[in-house]
């Protein structure tokens, strides 16, 4: 997925192979770079205190500076980076398995591609309202369980909602996600057939050692690269944290909404300096993932 | 940070480039509906699809909106009306914030917006509407314009830039069912709240609800309504307001799920309340009770109440964008919003049940009867009572302190 692009002599070497990509990235780049750059540019100027309609300003860190210097900034990174790190994890967890089984059983079941594609189609503020209205103390599951005698009553039902661990925030993104990155896993196994697995079969190797030394390192670039998808996906995302998240402390994206939508409008370039933070946070995690990329696979060279 | 230092890496040559592409369109087109007479307005407004931007969180409004005023409008003055409903019409100011800074002067999407208060003031300093427009609609004449809550908007002088469309009065719900004897005063409130632990809530500021029950509290603590309405040291104001966020620090313990967070809209706070998670929901729409009940959302059992000292009320505006595509549909629509007609169409209780923006004895006799006949929602107290229990707002730049301090000394807890 985020792999570089191979470099093979024949076609990126020579002039014309360079002039033909060039040609077929041209106009996605062009589109990227316009509104994307263009988007980022006027937001940096902003953050830096760039006030057209209300009579100038100058430019100077200090947005950035008051945002990092906010007693509650670390406290709502390090909450935004652990909703987006857990339910990643947990929902590429959850798809390896699924994924694996679900090639087995892909000729005799359609059913579960269609049980698996519901949440796919579902927008996330829907799950969220859904897991509001289940999981909420006076929420559908509360009362069944106190109906049916298991609790106590409503109030006996954990929080899960508003909670101080997020939880009805991770549920909802691992719901939505699971499929995402099975359907990405499946993609992969389904094209690659058995052939290597039976040959190390044959070869003796164990359930365990032909998923760890042939399945895994099969999977591993779009396993990488969807998680990478979802972690900036549920690290930039606003409308669950909203609705399922606690007043304070809120996460980043919350944080940088509340900041523009402020009658005050001296708090917005601090908005637009939160939202610029979030974005350096997502493309250091790329960098990041692309380094290790890159030294796993130089690692198997050597070897 | 050195000013001087960081200022360095950015050539003043594109930011220069990019002033002068933004500011170009500016002068493009003047206003040409402020010399039209009204006859050519309505004829301006024939086709025009009209976008109005406001509130949408309460389904009796929406469905008066496009129900009874887009019906209308289209059969009288071939008006498409368009409702746009966002959570709060901060949103719709910053975006026509980002619209003036862009140049983009005209052809906006923004026709016509709900408003008042501290967002009306943005836009009145900001330059963000069009206008003065409200002495030239032909139902104005009803409009009591001396009376301090009209001419004068949370202490931002109105001066035609908006034109009333209704006002509305705190009320706090309760269900007889469950709390047979309410509290009659905010003091008694705060020892009901002492004494029920996790009972009670507010939505969080900035939230508008939220909002007015810290300026109801501020009041309470801070010497009542009339201590804020004209001359106020900045000294009386933050003691005030310190007292105020010390009491909700002290009540936190007390409130539902401990004060640790916050419903973050009267919808979910009716939600708790009709759950029966909280045992108290309050309003800024004085027939609010009565609509949920006839809307099947609160049990008939329920009913509201005015504070002994009273509760804070105030009037409610529609005003229209300096880039607005249709103004002409839109000054339209705030002269029929005027209208006796549509005045007393709101004011049903089975409708909004909102309070006329006009002065009632001004309209013929017939229509005045129309309007004291009006049959009111079980849970809506009498006019009189409302009206004998009123508290005005205080200027926005107090709101604006409040909701500030709240965020700082009872959210985060500094």
């Amino acid at each position: 997925m985020f792999q570089p692009l191979p470099e093979s002599p024949a076609q990126a070497g020579t002039a014309p192979g360079r002039l033909r990509l060039l040609m077929l990235l041209g106009p996605a780049l062009a589109i990227i770079l316009l509104f994307f750059g263009g988007g980022i540019f006027l937001g940096i100027l902003q953050a830096l205190g760039y006030r057209p309609g209300a009579g100038g300003g100058s430019l100077s860190l200090s947005h950035f500076a008051a945002v990092f210097t906010d007693p509650d900034f670390s406290t709502s990174l390090l909450m935004t980076l652990y909703i987006a790190t857990v339910s990643t994890l947990a929902a590429a967890l959850c798809s390896l398995p699924l994924a694996l089984l679900l090639t087995r059983l892909a000729a005799t079941s359609s059913w579960i591609n269609v049980i698996l594609q519901i949440p796919l189609t579902v927008p996330h503020l829907v799950i969220g309202i859904c897991i509001s209205l289940l999981l909420s103390p006076a929420g559908l599951v509360s009362r069944l369980l106190s109906w049916s005698g298991l609790i106590a009553g409503p109030a006996a039902f954990p929080l899960l909602v508003n909670d101080t661990w997020s939880v009805g925030i991770l549920l909802s993104y691992i719901w939505k996600e699971i499929p995402f990155i099975t359907f990405m896993l499946v993609a992969i196994l389904k094209n690659s057939g058995q052939e290597l697995e039976e040959a190390a079969q044959t070869l003796g190797a164990s359930p365990w050692q032909r998923f760890r030394h042939v399945t895994l390192p099969l999977l591993a670039p779009n396993l990488r690269g969807a998680c990478l998808i979802v972690f900036a996906f549920s690290f930039g995302a606003f409308e669950l944290p909203f609705l399922l998240g606690k007043t304070f402390p809120m996460v980043l994206p919350v944080w940088a909404y509340r900041n523009y939508s402020d009658v005050d409008l001296m708090a917005r370039p601090e908005g637009i300096a939160i939202g610029l933070i979030i974005a350096a946070v997502v493309i250091c995690a790329i960098l990041l993932s692309q380094g290790l990329t890159r030294m796993t696979s130089r690692q198997g060279t050597a070897r | 940070m050195d000013p001087a230092h960081s200022r360095k890496p950015l050539s003043p040559l594109p930011i220069l480039l990019l002033l002068f592409l933004l500011f170009l369109p500016h002068q493009a087109r003047a206003v040409e509906l402020d010399q039209t007479s009204w006859e050519e307005t309505i004829q301006a407004a024939d086709g025009q699809t009209l976008d109005w931007y406001m509130w949408g969180g309460s389904p009796a409004i929406n469905a008066y909106v496009n129900g009874f005023v887009a019906h209308r409008l289209k059969e009288r003055y071939n008006i498409t009306l368009r409702q746009v409903p966002v959570k709060d019409i901060a949103e719709v100011v910053s975006k026509l914030l980002v619209e003036r800074q862009a140049g983009k002067s005209s052809d906006g999407s923004v026709d016509l917006m709900w408003i008042n208060g501290e967002n009306f003031r943005t836009c009145k300093n900001k330059g963000l509407l069009f206008g003065p427009f409200a002495q030239r609609l032909p139902n104005q004449h009803y409009v009591d314009w001396s009376r301090p809550s009209v001419y004068n908007d949370f202490g931002t002088p109105v001066e035609g830039m908006e034109s009333p469309w209704g006002s509305a009065q705190v009320i706090m719900i309760y269900d007889t069912a469950r709390t047979p004897v309410p509290p009659k005063s905010m003091a008694e409130l705060i020892t009901w709240i002492r004494e029920h632990p996790g009972r009670f809530t507010y939505p969080a500021p900035p939230d508008f609800t939220g909002s007015v029950f810290l300026r109801q509290l501020f009041y309470h603590q801070g010497g009542g309504a009339s201590t804020w309405q004209g001359d106020y040291s900045q000294q009386e104001l933050s003691s005030a307001a310190r007292a105020t966020y010390a009491l909700l620090k002290e009540l936190k313990p007390a409130l539902w799920r401990q004060g640790s967070t916050y419903p973050n809209s009267p919808v979910r706070m009716n939600t708790l309340f009709a759950d029966g998670e909280i045992d108290f929901s309050f309003s800024y729409h004085q027939a609010e009770a009565s609509r949920n009940i006839l809307d099947g959302l609160f049990p008939p059992t329920v009913r509201s109440f005015v504070f002994a000292e009273g509760t804070i009320a105030n009037t409610h505006f529609v005003a229209i964008p300096f880039n607005a595509r249709d103004k002409a549909a839109a000054m339209v629509a705030a002269d029929f919003l005027l209208s006796a007609e549509a005045q007393l169409e709101k004011a049903k209780a089975g409708v909004w049940g909102d309070f006329p923006a006009i002065d009632t004895t001004r309209l013929p006799r017939a229509q005045q009867q129309q309007f004291a006949e009006l049959e009111r929602g079980p849970a809506t107290l009498s006019n009189r009572e409302l009206q004998a229990h009123q508290l005005p707002e205080p200027p926005s730049r107090v709101l604006i302190y409040l909701e500030k301090g709240w965020q700082e000394q009872v959210l985060r807890e500094r």
